[in-house]
């Protein structure tokens, strides 16, 4: 024991002292942050854009109410949003949606250099105004010219930018709900009735007996399935991480000629243990560290969201499922690219075994996203009775409620394989490590049969 | 004395090919054994089915009292024919951490690899990393590593090879100083010399088989003693003298010859050189010369130590 963990500790130090490690290990955070709230950062950091709106000719009056309404109903729904968003103690997500989807638009009233002129005099008053050289507060980001084709509303937008189309974009829903009220005007319904329909959203309710309440479905009911996935993906990855690092590992001190030193000194399997222990301590140590920053950045943004999320993991012991399943799937894969790690000194040595494994440890990839909306599809029940896929599949079905009987019975049969890999992989590893012969199928069946 | 190491009729096949076969010899406790034979003639899966890395596949080990070295691993101390030490520790570190596997604190572990770095010269290498060492440097950490822990047993595969003679030296007064500390020490080499210089009993390996086991002078004793003539002398004409087992001739220039004369066993030599001397034999110069390990090995095992035995026959 003592020496296994040695050889844990080994590994463990090894790897913690590198560059590699603390960039993998701040780089998922990094760019969850960078992927999340960079958006997040320039679209809250968009400046207003001033904007001045013309009425041409006659036939356009009142469409310029028309858009000064649809950007007050904008303003008002934001409002409520934030509003909501308090109420549930998620002020700070709130805010950060408002932030991304409020409009970013200020009416103002068009200059009489632009309003009054007309001809070339006119589109020269908007060049200037909208020039980066005129001075701030004569400046505009974008002039809209309101009229009337064939009856129709229609719009003439001049911005600063030529890719600018974000105040194009407001136009035209404002006109296109300026439209709907005039043609329900016209026929005979009512300035009021219009308006009602205009505004009207409908809510929609979901019920359903598996619900929490027992009733009506809420976001309590919709965050397990997505913790399934996220968990599956997480076990994934982890996993992928964790058995490379260790065949890595493993390869390195077969080429360097370290492994049979580290035989004369203590068996195969304590060799083994010591360095999936010491991956696996690596590995949660990965786990911790980004389940703390999660953990603080939910917390941080949304407690309600947080405390609903521990409740799904603790709810008929969810995270204990997830932490069987994770050692489960750990320890196959782990030990299995050990040994075959013990059979090569270069990658190229070890493309022969590790292509068709990766070829088999993308399917639950791709089933794991089906799980999230038909957790029950036969095809994803079948896959998930296969050893090999059985911990990222339960991961994500777990949380959908299967039978107990379906855990229970996957469980033994992933413990059971990974008894057996845990076996395989010993006298595989025993054999390739003293063994100079390359790795192939048929060596690799040979060592494990003791014929090697 | 009590025997450290006992082999009885050991085996070992890998497929269709024997590489060890029907094995016997004994190492006595704190003696220097030189584990003689050419590359591939056994001596590494030998060594290995001594400590327990490989099943033998027939036969009995017994090392200290134990059927193989797995039980005893923390008594012995072993350095492997290809070496290897983690890149990227310091040798202390290195050292500290082997010694820990077999059983040794690593604070004390520490403290006696600085003391015997220091011993072997290498006291300003010690905070340096592996990678940054030289050949001859690493392999001495190496060798420090398989001993720090004050092992009753050691065993050295091939240590001697990629040395420079300056280093040699240095690792043949290590292994004395470990024998004179009350260690047992199994060597395995081709290299004659050492063995002749270090060895308190050889054993003799060739294709698999023991070919000689006993001390070096025992050894040498299997091989004739030479004479060396050097003259106008025709092969013929020396081989006709008394007491010659055999003629090689080493150089010939314009009939003046360099002549290694095999001597009968028993033979001690005057009586040839008399009988060349009174025959009338060109004898411009004679040295009489007693055999080698090197001469013994040849005589025994039929092969050149230095010669690999074919690829088909090595072990894997």
């Amino acid at each position: 024991m003592k020496r296994t963990l040695l050889i844990a500790r080994r590994e463990y130090v090894a790897y913690a002292k590198t560059v590699g490690f603390w960039l993998s290990l701040l780089a998922f955070p990094l760019f969850a942050v960078l992927g999340g709230g960079i958006p997040l950062l320039i679209r809250s950091a968009e400046p207003i854009k001033v904007v001045a709106v013309i009425e041409e000719g006659p036939a356009a009056t009142g469409l310029a109410t028309a858009v000064r309404a649809s950007l007050q109903s904008d303003l008002d729904r934001q409002t409520e949003r934030l509003r909501e968003a308090a109420e549930k103690g998620q002020a700070g997500a709130g805010r950060a949606v408002a932030s991304i989807s409020g409009p970013k638009i200020r009416l103002v009233a068009p200059p009489p250099a632009i309003a009054e002129a007309t001809g070339p005099a006119r589109d020269a008053a908007i060049k200037t105004a909208l020039d980066k050289e005129t001075p701030k507060d004569r400046r505009l980001d974008a002039v809209v010219f309101l009229s009337r084709v064939d009856g129709k509303p229609a719009a003439q937008v001049w911005t600063g930018r030529a890719n600018d189309n974000d105040v194009s974009g407001f136009i035209r829903g404002a006109l296109r709900d300026a439209r709907r009220t005039e043609l329900l005007t016209a026929a005979g319904v009512a300035p009021a009735v219009a308006q009602e329909v205009q505004s009207f959203r409908p809510e929609v309710k979901a019920f359903s007996p598996n619900a929490a309440s027992g009733g009506e479905v809420s976001m309590r009911d919709r965050i397990p399935s997505f913790i399934g996935l996220a968990a599956g993906f997480l076990l994934w990855s982890l996993v992928i991480t964790g058995a490379s690092i260790l065949l890595n590992s493993v390869m390195e001190e077969k080429s360097n000629k370290i492994l049979e030193v580290l035989l004369s000194s203590a068996s195969a399997t304590e060799i083994l243990t010591g360095k999936v222990l010491g991956v696996a301590m690596l590995t949660l140590s990965v786990l911790v560290v980004w389940g703390g920053i999660g953990t603080f950045g939910l917390v941080s943004a949304s407690p309600q969201t947080a405390a609903t999320v521990g409740q799904v993991l603790m709810h008929d012991g969810l995270v204990f499922y997830f932490i069987a399943y994770m050692v489960g799937g750990y320890l196959m894969y782990a030990v299995l690219f050990a040994a075959i790690g013990a059979f090569c000194e270069t990658p190229r040595d070890a493309q022969t075994l590790m292509g068709p494994i990766m070829m088999i440890l993308v399917v639950p990839m791709l089933v794991m996203q089906m799980a999230l909306t038909s957790p029950d599809a036969p095809v994803v029940k079948v896959l998930s009775w296969i050893p090999f896929f059985t911990p990222f599949l339960m991961s994500a079905r777990a949380p959908s409620d299967p039978p107990l009987v379906e855990i229970v019975l996957t469980l033994i049969g992933m413990f059971a394989t990974a008894a057996l890999m845990v076996w395989i992989a010993g006298r595989a590893f025993r054999a390739g490590a003293l063994s100079d012969v390359k790795l192939s199928w048929k060596s690799f069946g040979r060592a494990i049969t003791g014929r090697g | 004395m009590t025997a450290a190491l006992t082999l009885e009729s050991v085996s070992k096949r890998y497929g269709g090919f024997d590489a060890v076969r029907d094995l016997s010899f004994q190492v006595p406790k704190g003696s220097i054994c030189g584990f003689l034979g050419p590359n591939g003639a056994g001596k590494t899966s030998t060594l290995r089915m001594i400590l327990g890395l490989q099943e033998a596949s027939a036969g009995r080990i017994d090392i200290l009292g134990a059927p193989n070295g797995r039980s005893v691993r923390d008594r012995i101390g072993f350095l492997p024919e290809e070496r290897g030490l983690y890149k990227k520790m310091t040798p202390v570190e290195a050292i500290a951490f082997f010694g820990a596997l077999k059983g040794l604190p690593m604070n004390e572990g520490k403290k006696r690899a600085k003391l015997l770095l220091e011993q072997q010269g290498l006291g300003a290498a010690q905070k340096k990393k592996m990678k940054e060492l030289s050949k001859g440097m690493a392999q001495k950490v190496q060798l420090i590593a398989a001993v720090v822990h004050k092992p009753e047993f050691v065993i050295l595969d091939e240590p001697f090879s990629g040395l420079d003679p300056m280093n040699q030296q240095g690792l043949e007064e290590m292994i004395r100083g470990l024998a004179a500390d009350g260690a047992t020490v199994l060597f395995s080499t081709h290299v004659m010399q050492h063995a002749e210089r270090l060895c308190d009993k050889v054993v003799l390996l060739a294709r698999g088989k023991k070919a000689f086991e006993g001390s070096v002078d025992e050894a040498k004793a299997t091989s004739p003693r030479f004479l060396d003539l050097n003259g106008a002398i025709t092969p013929e004409a020396a081989a006709a003298l008394p007491g010659v087992a055999g003629v090689e001739t080493l150089s010939d220039q314009d009939g003046v010859r360099r002549l290694k004369i095999a001597l009968a066993p028993g033979a001690g030599g005057q009586e040839t050189l008399k009988a060349a001397f009174l025959n009338g034999l060109d004898v411009r110069g004679f040295a009489l010369k007693e055999p080698t390990l090197h001469d013994a090995f040849i005589g025994l095992t039929g092969d050149h130590p230095d010669q690999a035995v074919t690829p088909s026959e090595t072990a894997q």
